[in-house]
């Protein structure tokens, strides 16, 4: 929203210099997002009386003239005379006329804010000197005519005192010696009367703690005279969507430019004039921040103006040329034969005021912002009136709107009214709120009386009743974001200033505060996989199709955004081991040659409903792992499975099973996390029934698709079936403790952990002894693969006598004696 | 049956028959496959890229599927899960701990989460996926409100039971509601309801070297009798200042926030110049930060929490950007990259 200062001034004193006001602004009003000096754009452009105009000898075109700047202007070459020689090619320079000057050196307007601004200079056309130029509108940015050089009529009104004399800065007569503050509209999302330079200048009044007065057109009634010169048939048929719509006919006016004021103020608002009534029309907006339309009251068929919701496959074309083809949801402007524009939007080319304009309809309507909100998404259409219209403009005020309308389109045209002024409307109360001064100061830390509170409120003309323990107040018709006590608090501390609120921490007790569980768990995996020389990675939440096919999952159960930047961002994750997949290979490119990532996410799946709360999505926390290395060639399995231990934890007890045989057995989400892992080479981990995860080798088809190493595993668990691990302590012994190897030959087929429950069960049967068992190696010959030899290193210890060899030798035996029972094993 | 349906289904019916087939690249002469083709010519000229499109789709993924499974089979017979070590082989060794690091982004979460928690804050997580009840409705969106437009939310094709589609949330705020809930009981036995919710977030954005579409943000959330806007002041201004561990001071401009109100944005004055003007200000002086502001009743009703009893104050700090700023690092899409050139410098 852009403020110009200058339009402020018109409606309260500003006190205060730029700076502070823009600081004021900025803590009390809204963040400033730019500051625009308008007056450095023009501080050179002069307006000068051009004293003679005589034909070029050389060029037929051009005309050489001399010019009265005032004397203004230093170093630059003048006549006996004292007047300066400018060239000039625009056909209406003559004599006698006044018009604006750019002397050498400066920069034309239109080109200040170019990375490489156009700087005149003194050159010579065909042989003739020319001091910078006369200027047309184009170049001095207040429009696009470029047929000739701006002429300055000083009979036409101006916004200053300044009597139009030679040298008398351009600026500094029509209002462009001004400053423009860019609020970001953001700020305003529930401020409607704030898109109006009206508003931001009450405002600036009560952020100064002065009273603002709304000038007397929005503030006393206005009357319309009737008249029935032109016939217009004027309706509304979507009351439900329309609260509001007012139309008038103006006949006889004449489209021209807009006079010079009009032109530069709506410049300095960040608008660009385009005809007289249309520039009305926008200057309105900007000074109101009510939107308004002009039609070609001769373009509308059968004299009908009316507001209706457009028939499903309708279309209309825009003044942007395009067509649109409407649904029952658009509000429409219409004539008797079809629509004229799309209510708050934008205008209809088949309507659109032009050169031959000799007769309008004006309006002024109140639209449902929702509705408009809606029309505005589908059809992909922003405009300064919808951005105006879907804060929720007040309905209450489009009478005082419609009455400034008429009075300054018949300021600059001919014209009279030649209709009734039609208003359909539904009846709305103004909004009153009950406060307190208690119910203000709880929430602001402050001590104010009521007065007090009543002075900031009053400022901005809310109508306030105070007593010492109640504040009435009734809300200003333009507010339509003030109801509850709440909003009342908001505005008293912004008026207030909430940076001078009392800065004071809340006391607390001294109850501690309860550490959430599941955050020390991953904190604790976190650190002990990175102390363990692997790298924790964030990757997107939201992968391609092809990951998931990748990884052999199935995208039909992964959700799916409907609005996607990209089908790189399209699938929720079924789980992350792809995604840390999919990052493999760049880093081996990257010259990385051996190393693990590792995540922790949510994997989510179409229809797997939380628990807890069976309306949204389970989200399974996961941490996945990945270890690589581009030469290696042994089983990169046990590697990963390293890694998972240090995550399960050395208290947890879970099992190892081989995903073969557990693959039957899987629920429909674990079937997606084992997706990409090789079946002979991969294992699921228990905990009792549950599956809490994988770690494994990856299928042949998931190595080739991700490029991966040959050597590449990984892990990945369910975090909520996972502890902080914790350490065991055993009391230490007064004796020794002993220790044997024993190697045991058995069946190739014979799996590890058989054989290792079968030691440890042997060995705790020996209940006075504590036996600890460290696997050393499994052996297989090359010649005899028939066979394995698993060795391992018992050490036992006693708490009640010193162990002999022999007591060890005892036990070993017993363990091999129950091996070659149950697994047939031999000792080697 | 529309095309794309059409595809679909025979891109399922395919897959299932390779999965069982001897000869794996017999799927290639399908004559489903074959027969989709053939109804290119009968469609809509505009349908037909489209539809063309999806079948080679198919047929590449197929192609390939034939091409890994006729790859030599390396490395992949059975070995024995169970044990600790491959057969003749030692047990692996970890990768040297110097190599290992913790994300820049996680360690930043954790040390903000310290200071929260020793400040008296309870720390929750949020979700990635969430109904439009507790992204908007909880939070008083009001339904087709345009402040819906301001966070330009992800959402699923999938619905919800009310017909509505999930979304990505846009903020923490999304477990406002949850959280109020969850520790509403501290409040009758006068304690306050302290929580922060450090965590990932969606923005519907282009990225570029400073937008993130994903990135993390701190919510927090503090409810109490008497509690006021001032309050909200110092307690932020106090954790900036333990952060930066030097006095900071904020300075606050008015905002709007559905969820809020009053709402401010919160801005500090630059650690890193004292507000002399740097680079990482933008030689502003002052570093915009945060958005907060006192819960709104409704809010506060959605919770079950009396607003006439209770008042209370939330904020949201993007996470992202203090990382940035505290380490020099130039371009926000880093983060996710899962480069190891960027992780490793982050391995103290």
């Amino acid at each position: 929203m852009k403020v110009s200062i200058q339009a402020v001034k018109q409606f309260t004193k500003v006190n205060l210099s730029t700076s502070e006001l823009i600081q004021k602004i900025n803590s009390q009003l809204g963040a400033i997002e730019d500051v625009i000096h308008t007056n450095d754009v023009y501080k050179d452009a002069r307006i000068v009386k051009v004293v003679s105009a005589e034909k070029h000898p050389a060029a037929d075109r051009l005309q050489v003239t001399r010019i009265d700047d005032g004397g203004q202007i230093k170093d630059v070459e003048r006549d006996d005379d004292g007047l300066v020689q400018v060239v000039c090619g625009a056909p209406n320079v003559a004599a006698g006329m006044f018009a604006v000057w750019l002397p050498p050196r400066s920069v034309v307007p239109a080109t200040y804010h170019d990375d490489d601004p156009f700087i005149l200079g003194a050159r010579e056309l065909r042989g003739v000197m020319s001091q910078g130029m006369l200027a047309a509108a184009d170049e001095l940015a207040i429009g696009t005519d470029h047929e000739g050089i701006l002429e300055i009529n000083p009979g036409e009104w101006k916004p200053s005192e300044l009597e139009i004399t030679p040298g008398v800065l351009f600026a500094d007569v029509y209002g462009l010696n001004d400053t423009v503050i860019d609020i970001e509209n953001k700020m305003f999302t529930h401020r409607p009367d704030l898109f109006g330079q009206l508003g931001v200048a009450r405002e600036i009044a009560g952020i100064q703690q002065q009273p603002f007065i709304s000038p007397s057109w929005y503030s006393e009634a206005p009357t319309f005279t009737a008249s029935k010169l032109l016939s217009l048939h004027q309706h509304n048929d979507a009351p439900e969507k329309v609260p509001r719509f007012m139309t008038v006919a103006i006949k006889g006016v004449e489209v021209k430019p807009s006079p010079l004021w009009l032109q530069c103020a709506l410049v300095a608002m960040g608008s660009k004039p385009i005809n007289n009534i249309v520039d009305v029309t926008n200057y309105i907006m900007l000074i109101t921040s009510q939107p308004t339309h002009a039609y070609d009251y001769d373009l509308l068929r059968g004299n009908k103006i009316t507001a209706r919701m457009a028939a499903t496959g309708e279309t209309l074309t825009l003044l942007n040329q395009k067509t649109y083809t409407l649904s029952d949801d658009d509000i429409v402007i219409a004539d008797s034969e079809g629509a004229i524009g799309l209510a708050g939007i934008m205008g209809g080319g088949n309507s659109e005021v032009s050169e031959n304009t000799t007769n309008i309809v004006l309006e002024v309507a109140t639209f449902d912002m929702y509705a408009l909100r809606k029309t505005s998404m589908r059809h992909g259409l922003f405009t300064d009136a919808l951005t105006r219209f879907n804060k929720g403009q007040s309905p209450r005020q489009n009478d005082y709107v419609m009455a400034l309308l008429i009075k300054t389109i018949l300021d600059v045209s001919p014209g009279e009214v030649a209709s009734d002024v039609s208003d359909m409307k539904a009846d709305s109360a103004r909004q009153t709120v009950h406060c307190s001064a208690a119910f203000i100061n709880e929430r602001l830390g402050l001590d104010l009386t009521s007065n007090e509170i009543a002075r900031l409120l009053t400022n901005v003309e809310f109508d306030v009743e105070a007593s010492s323990d109640s504040i009435n107040i009734t809300v200003p018709f333009w507010r339509t974001d003030i109801s509850l006590p709440e909003d009342v608090v908001e505005e008293v501390g912004r008026l207030y200033s909430f940076d001078e609120l009392p800065r004071e921490l809340p006391m607390r007790s001294s109850m501690p505060v309860q550490k959430n569980a599941f955050r020390s768990v991953k904190q604790g995996i976190r650190s002990s996989l990175t102390r363990f020389g692997a790298n924790e990675v964030l990757t997107y939440s939201f992968v391609h199709e092809k990951v998931l096919t990748k990884a052999t999952q199935n995208p039909a159960l992964a959700y799916k955004l409907s609005n996607a930047l990209s089908p790189d961002l399209q699938y929720y994750r079924l789980s992350i081991t792809p995604s840390l997949l999919d990052k493999t290979h760049m880093n081996i490119k990257a010259g990385y040659s051996s190393f693990a990532l590792y995540e922790f996410g949510k994997a989510h799946m179409k229809e797997m409903m939380s628990d807890d709360e069976p309306s949204v999505p389970e989200e399974v926390s996961t941490v996945a792992m990945i270890v690589t290395d581009k030469k290696a060639t042994d089983a990169a399995y046990f590697m990963a499975k390293r890694y998972a231990q240090t995550v399960l934890g050395n208290a947890s007890e879970y099992q190892v099973v081989p995903l073969q045989e557990a693959q039957d057995s899987l629920g429909k989400w674990q079937q997606q996390l084992v997706a990409p892992y090789e079946p002979a080479r991969s294992a699921v981990i228990r905990v009792g029934d549950a599956v809490i995860g994988v770690v494994g080798e990856f299928k042949h088809a998931v190595r080739s698709a991700f490029k991966l190493p040959q050597y590449t595993a990984g892990f990945e668990f369910d975090m909520s079936h996972l502890q902080p691990t914790l350490s065991t302590y055993k009391p230490l012994s007064k004796y020794p403790e002993v220790t044997q190897d024993l190697s045991l030959v058995v069946d190739a087929n014979t799996r590890f952990d058989q054989l290792y429950s079968l030691v440890q069960d042997t060995l705790q049967k020996h209940e006075d002894m504590q036996c600890s068992i460290t696997p050393l190696s499994v052996y297989q010959a090359t010649d005899n693969t028939a066979v394995k030899t698993i060795s391992f290193r018992i050490t036992a210890l006693s708490y009640t006598t010193t162990l002999r060899d022999k007591d060890v030798t005892s036990l070993l035996d017993s363990v091999v004696a129950a091996a070659a029972e149950k697994l047939n094993a031999t000792r080697g | 049956m529309g095309p794309n349906e059409l595809v679909a289904a025979v891109r399922k019916d395919l897959l299932a028959r390779f999965e069982s087939l001897e000869k794996k690249s017999d799927i290639l002469k399908a004559p489903e496959l074959k027969d989709l083709f053939k109804q290119i010519p009968a469609l809509e000229p505009h349908e037909r890229a489209e539809f063309g499109q999806k079948i080679n789709a198919l047929s590449n993924e197929l192609k390939e599927l034939v091409a890994s499974a006729a790859a030599p089979m390396q490395h992949l017979t059975p070995i024995d899960v169970t044990a600790p070590m491959d057969i003749n082989a030692a047990l692996p060794s970890f990768l040297p701990a110097e190599h290992g690091s913790v994300h820049p982004l996680m360690k930043e979460v954790e040390a903000l989460s310290g200071i929260f928690e020793r400040m008296g804050f309870s720390i929750e997580e949020s979700r990635e996926i969430d109904d439009q009840y507790h992204m908007f409705d909880a939070l008083n969106f009001p339904k087709d409100h345009p402040a819906r437009d301001d966070y330009d939310t992800f959402m699923t094709v999938e619905e919800d039971e009310n017909g509505e589609r999930f979304v990505a949330p846009a903020h923490t705020s999304t477990m406002q509601n949850r959280v109020l809930k969850k520790y509403a009981t501290n409040l009758a036995k006068g304690q306050p309801i302290a929580a922060v919710v450090p965590d990932r977030v969606f923005r519907n954005e282009d990225l570029d070297a400073r937008h993130e579409h994903t990135f993390y943000q701190v919510e927090g959330v503090y409810v109490h009798k008497g509690v006021h806007a001032g309050m909200l002041i110092a307690t932020l201004q106090e954790f900036l200042s333990e952060y930066y561990k030097k006095t900071v001071e904020v300075r606050t401009n008015p905002f709007y926030f559905p969820f809020t109100e009053p709402s401010f944005e919160m801005a500090l004055s630059c650690p890193f110049c004292e507000k002399a003007g740097c680079k990482v200000c933008s030689f502003e002086g002052w570093i915009e930060l945060l958005g907060c502001g006192m819960i709104h009743p409704e809010v506060l009703k959605a919770a079950n929490i009396d607003p006439t009893e209770y008042t209370g104050f939330a904020w949201g700090l993007g996470i992202d950007r203090l990382v940035m700023m505290k380490n020099g690092i130039e371009d926000v899409r880093h983060f996710e990259s899962a480069k190891l050139t960027f992780l490793r410098q982050f391995n103290d």
